[in-house]
């Protein structure tokens, strides 16, 4: 029996050296495979978490830039001047496992020793914030498909870009959007607000959104409690203790999809409700809905995007993401994505060469037109950032969702207050 | 707050603290008779969901009874991954470094085998009883956390029947009492550490199922349970069941309170201050300082022998 063992154990060892050396060979090869290819394509880096916490928004917005990328190398590829011909794109993608640490290590990798011209990802703000201090340092440019936090932007970064309007409007946005429903005599005016948000800059950009439009206009919110939260919690019965203690009429959080679904759920299991209720930028996610069913109906979301957008260029943008994927975008995620991919592609043949300088000059002033994004133009500001209006999505029953605001965008009336259960 | 309020956040807390017991008893058998300090039972606690949601979407099994399913299938699992992997590890009266990495490694595995078989997206399971409460007065009680308190109890109380009532028990008890003195009386130390190995997992699977109904899940599920099934075990002196009750209730009250009941700080005078609730999260790792540097042996060394069930 023993000797079996050993001899078990032998093979394994051998086994475990010989997949070794393959791993070695097979990375040594792929190493000079792109070492070859290197000249006649353009190398752009994409860091996002496509395992982990975040792997699902993650995985959306790979599937955006890939998309972007196979419509632009389907289309020939990118016009260089300097080259006198055009240049497919190649993705050099990194999986930084939602973690923050191994997100600047693996943008720092692709700056540094892919020979890329641009990196794009850095989805969720704790991310994008650890992927942003990189851009400076390699000179190259970074842009964010996925973090919205000003903070990154206030930073006087000249490479950093972002293609996520900033958090602070989806408070004013949504704070804009209760306004409105008083102003209808849908709520009444004076109403309690319980805010509960995540402790990042996400969730302080948020509450710092809705408090600028409130304070500027008095009268219509009293916020009675303000506290944060910690990413990835999985107890929420304390803090929703407060909130009913608070005796709030109006509900709003601003947290990631996995907080979002683990919080409601414990909201509806405690026998909560209010009068109105949102988790920021989250809601209409399909997730969300098969793991809590009808309880998310009536949750308002102010987002970045919507398949509901009645926009041509956004309608076609979910056929061929449908086409390319097999599913549908039933989330924001991917649009921003897809569109950063497609700003940088028009930034290179601005900037007529492979140069990172005049790429990023580029960048700065690039205006893509037919933008799949609200306002249907996509630019950035002085400070990197682009800045575009939010919609409002609220959940209808049947799994429907209804953009509720701005008007013009409207596809159905909003919901106040919500029916109580 | 009012009396009501209290009461309310008291129930809310014992509700918390059946959850993790029935998540940290399963590391605590496998810690008291080998030792291990089991990394991977984040990995069985995501297996045991996964299982649980297999059974519910194929089959239409409910996830309460998916998860007591679990339990034989994941103590066959527990001992097959002892006879293939933990055996070869050097004995020893401490954890070992070899044994962590073994663990460690044992439970990326399993998360990668998960990616590979149900992706990367959350998993829920929802059925009537997911959102459902039980309405007494103002308070409102979630019935799924009243199920994973029953089956955390129940889980307790045959633990502690096994521990005291029969032949495997009395074998693991000498084990942690002194194991060269149990293997000089007959005790076989190798099948029981193997038995062992398929409790803890059968329990670690069940504590799955059941937090399945809970939470939403991924491959990644686990990873915020293991700092606080450590926290529990060390709170309940490693090595005991009852321990594990105690540490659960314990852990489970301060988080709920602390962040609700204005603590006196003196700071130029005394006042009183909320824990804000973002540092709910700071309360297991401080607890388990002070424990460490005060209790070492747990909040059952203050107890007499006879509570503990090792």
């Amino acid at each position: 029996m023993r000797g079996t063992l050993a001899f078990f154990g032998q093979t394994i060892r051998h086994t475990s050296i010989l997949a070794l050396a393959l791993g070695g060979i097979v990375t040594l090869c792929n190493g000079t495979g792109r070492a070859v290819v290197a000249d006649d394509t353009i190398k752009i880096g994409v860091v996002l978490p496509t395992t982990g916490s975040e792997s699902k928004p993650g995985a959306y917005q790979k599937e955006g830039i890939e998309l972007a990328i196979k419509q632009i190398n389907d289309g020939g590829g990118i016009m260089v001047k300097s080259k006198g011909k055009k240049l497919k794109i190649e993705e050099v993608f990194y999986d930084d496992a939602t973690d923050s640490k191994k997100s600047a290590s693996l943008t720092e990798r692709a700056m540094s020793s892919d020979g890329v011209v641009a990196v794009l990802g850095g989805y969720s703000t704790a991310l994008g914030t650890a992927e942003s201090v990189m851009a400076d340092r390699y000179k190259t440019p970074w842009i964010t498909t996925g973090a919205g936090a000003t903070a990154i932007f206030g930073k006087g970064y000249q490479y950093a870009f972002g293609t996520l309007s900033p958090v602070a409007l989806i408070g004013t946005t949504s704070a804009e959007f209760l306004g409105s429903l008083m102003d209808q005599g849908k709520l009444k005016k004076g109403l309690k607000v319980a805010m509960v948000v995540e402790n990042t800059d996400h969730g302080t950009d948020y509450v710092n959104g809705f408090n600028e439009w409130a304070d500027k206009h008095k009268g219509y919110f009293e916020v009675v409690m303000n506290e944060k939260f910690e990413l990835g919690a999985t107890d929420f019965s304390g803090i929703l203790q407060k909130v009913k203690n608070s005796h709030a009429d109006i509900f709003l959080s601003d947290a990631h999809l996995p907080d979002y679904i683990t919080m409601h759920r414990q909201y509806l299991q405690n026998g909560l409700h209010h009068q109105m209720v949102s988790y920021g930028a989250r809601g209409p996610e399909a997730n969300a809905r098969q793991a809590l069913g009808a309880g998310t109906d009536y949750i308002f979301a102010g987002i970045w995007w919507s398949n509901k957008l009645p926009y041509p260029q956004a309608k076609k943008f979910a056929a061929d993401y449908k086409a390319f994927t097999g599913h549908d975008v039933d989330s924001w995620y991917a649009a921003p994505a897809y569109d950063g991919m497609r700003i940088v592609a028009q930034a290179i043949e601005a900037a007529g060469s492979l140069d990172k300088n005049a790429i990023r000059d580029a960048l700065k002033k690039a205006q893509l037109k037919e933008s799949v994004l609200p306002g249907q133009v996509l630019k950035f500001a002085a400070n990197g950032q682009a800045e575009y209006p939010f919609v409002i999505t609220q959940n209808k029953p049947d799994n429907k969702v209804d953009i509720v605001y701005p008007k013009d965008a409207a596809t159905g009336e909003p919901v106040a207050p919500a029916p109580a259960k | 707050m009012d009396s009501v309020e209290y009461l309310d956040l008291l129930l809310k807390a014992l509700l918390l603290a059946g959850v993790y017991a029935a998540m940290a008893v399963g590391m605590t058998v496998i810690y008291g008779v080998m030792k291990i300090v089991n990394l991977a039972h984040a990995g069985f606690l995501m297996m045991g969901a996964y299982f649980a949601l297999e059974l519910f979407q194929r089959f239409h099994v409910d996830p309460i009874l998916g998860a007591i399913i679990a339990l034989p299938v994941f103590f066959l699992f527990g001992m097959a991954v002892h006879w293939l992997l933990v055996r070869w590890l050097p004995k020893s009266d401490t954890p070992t470094l070899a044994s962590l990495l073994l663990m460690f490694g044992f439970w990326l595995v399993l998360q990668n085998i998960a990616y590979l078989v149900w992706g990367n997206e959350d998993q829920s399971i929802l059925t009537p009883l997911t959102l459902s409460s039980v309405q007494i007065g103002q308070i409102s009680i979630p019935k799924v956390n009243l199920v994973v308190f029953a089956a955390a109890v129940f889980c307790m109380v045959v633990l502690q029947i096994v521990f005291h009532r029969s032949w495997f028990g009395r074998s693991m008890r000498a084990l942690i009492q002194n194991p060269y003195a149990a293997q000089i009386v007959g005790v076989d130390d190798q099948k029981t550490a193997r038995l062992t190995f398929g409790l803890g997992t059968a329990f670690a699977g069940f504590a799955g199922g059941l937090l399945g109904m809970l939470f939403s899940f991924s491959p990644d599920f686990g990873r915020p349970f293991l700092l606080r099934s450590f926290v529990i075990i060390v709170l309940g002196g490693l090595e005991s069941v009852s321990g594990v009750a105690l540490g659960a209730i314990l852990l489970a009250i301060l988080e709920t309170f602390g962040i609700n009941i204005a603590l006196p700080v003196y700071w130029h005078g005394w006042s009183f201050h909320y824990l804000p609730p973002s540092y709910q999260q700071v309360i297991p790792f401080a607890l388990l300082v002070v424990v460490l540097l005060i209790l070492p042996k747990g909040l059952s060394s203050l107890f007499s022998r006879k509570w503990k069930a090792a």
